[in-house]
């Protein structure tokens, strides 16, 4: 049931995909933990999160973005998630993340927000 | 015992003044067959048998080990010898022999070879229970049976003797004899006892041996060939104590070369044997020790002590690898025999390699010469240590430990060293493993201790009792999904009429979360009568909390305050859960603006809250709760929810708030069996009875 999956795939927009996959709680988070470690460490900060297949999301996988966003943001590059489920938006938007976050519903809009490099 | 043993000598003692009193009173006369020869010979019998009763009640109480028994005999044969020559120079007139008869030629005479002839019985009798002990060492069914066929053949052959004149030797005397000589041959083989011997105990066994060997040769020699009187008195006072203690005293001889000879050829392997004994002895030490010793240092002290004496190594000692990712203790457990700085070197890189190798290969490796192996070549030159034995401690194909072993001497360790210096090391493996079990488990029991501590600590921080007021009920509960949680509430009051109310959920699980809300508690009681505002309170606690949680972490909050005589309500969220207000009888979600505490400071965080005012009714109810309570799930993994949440309020609100809460607990519980999962849970009810003002007669 815990099951959680981290696929990273790089966009031609030089845009970097993370779809997740599953439940993210404490115990998975060192998953998404790790892709974001890589990426940072590559200077890779145009990160989108595809939230596609995201069943579930606890306050631990929140703090996850929270750790990053700093150094994303530091790096002039951003954090986007798009295509939430209704749960897991719900999740998010409590918390306030829409106003921290863009939180948008497809990923073609997400990348848009990106601007062109 | 000690009555039995007065007895015993008084008797032997009587007897043997009766026997002197009736050759006294005979001095002269020849007795021939008469009479008085039988009572004399009864009598002295009777005194030989009481010492021998005697003797054998001596030698119960005082066992004596294989060694001891030998130096006894030496002793014995020693004693006798001075004895008899001491009695020798006694200027006595000594016998008149006739027809092979002995007369005394005065009563001096009769009173020495009395005194002789019981310290020679004595001695005969001690000599054969000294050696009984060493041919019953290890006893097969026959080896008793043949001692005793052999004293039965002593006793018959000098028993035949009872009739006869005292210088005649009979046939039937001298047949008994030569088989009881043959008798002896054949005990004189039970050599066991050598064996086991430790070396050192085989040198003094050689030399017992051979003391005790010539000691009864020449008590032998003596009383075969002696022409002095005192042989004779023996002869005298007894033909069959003479022919004893002849026979006694060859037993003597024979048993004391065989031993002598045994003893020089097990010489050569008494090493190889001790150390067999050693190794046998400290490997059944080892495993008690590992029913035992619980303290790893305690453990490597043991087992290089062991090593030291198994291998004769002169330095010894153990360095224990901590599994990956423990703090454990680590480093050299136990140094024998060594200083450290002599240890240093195989410690610093060159020596290093070879544990470095030693820890790749896992397997034992043995330096044979360290000043000339290529390996160890750049080793600084080291007194204590010329070869060298390393061998890794294997558990579960992980090095735990590593073994190290020198000798002041190259090709120090040999075949039988490496044989036993492995198995050792897996018995040093489990007992290691053991007592770091055993420490985790109390290092497990310890934190249980503290958890259940912290547990008692955060009981203390939520409210042990709400306020109460006339126009309305509140009830809470709260219930961590581990020892501690992060959920928290807490009423407290701002002024006269106003409470403040607050339910909370720090993010995550566990400890770190418990730190936090602790963190909120002191934040909430003391802002809450600072800022009369709700919001005013969110954006204070949000700048408070900013500065200490960390990135990952937030606190999602729902704060309100109640005017407890108008009803009216201010709340504001921060990231919280949408509470329900049920109000004539509709029941709605309501989730004012607000991120949560400790994501975003200043005018992002202030701009996002809003406060909503409400105004409780008579039979309104609001709710407060965290996502425990719709996060709960069942076993076929589907949340509580909010409808489900929702209806639970609704259709329950007519009742108290304490019904209410039960109603909400009873329903996720339902909703959660055994297998489903959740979550810190609280839940607050507020309920409107506007009860203060209708007493009032408003």
């Amino acid at each position: 049931m815990s099951e959680f999956k981290v696929h990273v795939r790089q966009r031609e927009d030089d845009i970097h995909v993370l779809e997740l996959r599953g439940y993210l709680d404490a115990h998975t988070t060192p998953v998404l933990e790790e892709s974001f470690q890589r990426l940072l460490h590559e200077k890779k900060y145009r990160i989108l999160v595809n939230c596609r297949e995201l069943t579930y999301i606890s306050s631990a996988g929140l703090g996850v973005f929270m750790a990053f966003i700093e150094d994303v943001r530091a790096g002039s590059g951003d954090i986007k998630l798009s295509d939430m489920n209704p749960k897991v938006f719900n999740i998010f938007d409590l918390l306030g993340f829409p106003m921290l976050y863009d939180i948008v519903p497809t990923e073609e809009e997400a990348a848009a927000k990106f601007g062109a490099r | 015992m000690r009555v039995r043993k007065v007895m015993l000598f008084s008797g032997a003692v009587l007897f043997s003044v009766a026997v002197f009193i009736i050759n006294a009173a005979t001095r002269n006369i020849d007795l021939g067959d008469s009479a008085v020869v039988y009572l004399r010979s009864v009598f002295n019998l009777l005194a030989f048998t009481l010492i021998f009763l005697l003797v054998q009640i001596y030698k119960r109480e005082h066992p004596s080990a294989a060694v001891n028994s030998l130096s006894r005999l030496a002793v014995l044969s020693g004693i006798f010898l001075a004895a008899y020559v001491i009695v020798s120079l006694l200027p006595l007139r000594g016998f008149k022999s006739e027809d092979m008869k002995l007369f005394p030629q005065d009563y001096l005479t009769i009173l020495f070879s009395s005194v002789i002839s019981i310290i020679a019985g004595i001695y005969a009798i001690a000599t054969v229970f000294y050696l009984k002990d060493l041919i019953l060492y290890k006893r097969k069914k026959t080896t008793a049976r043949n001692f005793w066929v052999m004293v039965g053949l002593f006793v018959a052959a000098a028993v035949s003797t009872v009739t006869a004149r005292p210088l005649e030797e009979t046939f039937l005397s001298g047949l008994l004899s030569g088989l009881a000589i043959v008798m002896i041959v054949v005990n004189s083989f039970r050599l066991a006892w050598i064996a086991y011997l430790p070396r050192k105990e085989k040198v003094y066994a050689l030399l017992y041996s051979l003391l005790s060997f010539f000691g009864f040769l020449v008590v032998l020699i003596i009383l075969s060939v002696s022409e002095g009187w005192t042989q004779k008195g023996i002869h005298y006072y007894s033909p069959p104590l003479f022919v004893f203690v002849q026979l006694a005293s060859t037993f003597g001889a024979i048993y004391s070369g065989m031993a002598f000879i045994s003893t020089l050829f097990h010489l050569p392997t008494a090493e190889a044997f001790d150390r067999k004994q050693t190794e046998i002895s400290s490997l059944h030490n080892l495993s008690r020790l590992i029913n035992q010793v619980f303290d790893l240092r305690d453990l490597a002290e043991t087992a290089t002590k062991m090593v030291t004496e198994v291998t004769q190594a002169s330095a010894v000692w153990l360095e224990i690898i901590p599994a990956a990712g423990s703090d454990g203790q680590s480093g050299l457990l136990s140094v024998r025999n060594i200083a450290e700085e002599d240890i240093r070197p195989f410690m610093e890189p060159a020596g290093r390699s070879l544990r470095t190798a030693v820890l790749q290969s896992r397997s034992m490796l043995m330096i044979d010469d360290l000043h000339e192996d290529r390996r160890t070549r750049e080793l600084p030159r080291l007194r204590t240590a010329g070869s060298i034995l390393i061998i890794p401690l294997l558990s579960h194909d992980k090095v735990i430990g590593v073994l190290y072993a020198t000798k002041e001497i190259s090709y120090g360790f040999d075949k039988d060293d490496t044989d036993i210096l492995t198995g050792f090391a897996d018995q040093v493996t489990v007992a290691i493993e053991n007592a770091r079990l055993i420490e985790r488990s109390l290092e497990k029991e310890r934190l249980q201790r503290e958890l259940m501590l912290a547990q008692e600590m955060q009981k203390r921080l939520i409210p042990q009792q709400l306020p109460e007021f006339p126009a309305v009920e509140m009830k809470a509960v709260t219930s961590p999904a581990l020892e501690v949680g992060g959920d928290y509430y807490d009423v407290t009051m701002v002024d006269e009429r106003r409470a403040a109310l607050v339910v909370g959920d720090v993010s995550g699980k566990g400890v770190g979360a418990a730190f936090y809300m602790a963190e909120v508690k002191g934040i909430f009681q003391s802002l809450a009568r600072i800022y009369p505002s709700p919001k005013e309170f969110m954006v204070n606690a949000n700048a408070a909390l900013l500065s200490s949680i960390d990135r990952r972490s937030f606190i999602s909050l729902i704060y309100s305050t109640l005017d407890t005589v108008s009803g009216e309500m201010v709340i504001a969220r921060a990231g919280h859960c949408p509470f329900i207000l049920v109000s004539g009888g509709k029941a709605e979600y309501h989730r004012p603006g607000g991120i949560g505490l400790g994501l975003k400071g200043g005018q992002v965080f202030a701009g996002s809250v809003e406060e909503k005012k409400i105004v409780m009714k008579k039979g309104d109810v609001c709710v407060f709760y965290t996502d425990g309570v719709t996060e709960s799930r069942s076993s076929a993994g589907e949340d509580f929810g909010y409808d489900r949440l929702l209806a639970v309020v609704e259709k329950n609100a007519a009742r108290s708030a304490e019904q209410i809460r039960e109603a909400i607990i009873h329903a996720v519980w339902d909703y959660t069996d055994a297998k489903g999962y959740h979550d810190d849970l609280t839940i607050l009810v507020v309920k409107w009875t506007g009860g203060g003002r209708n007493k009032a007669g408003e």
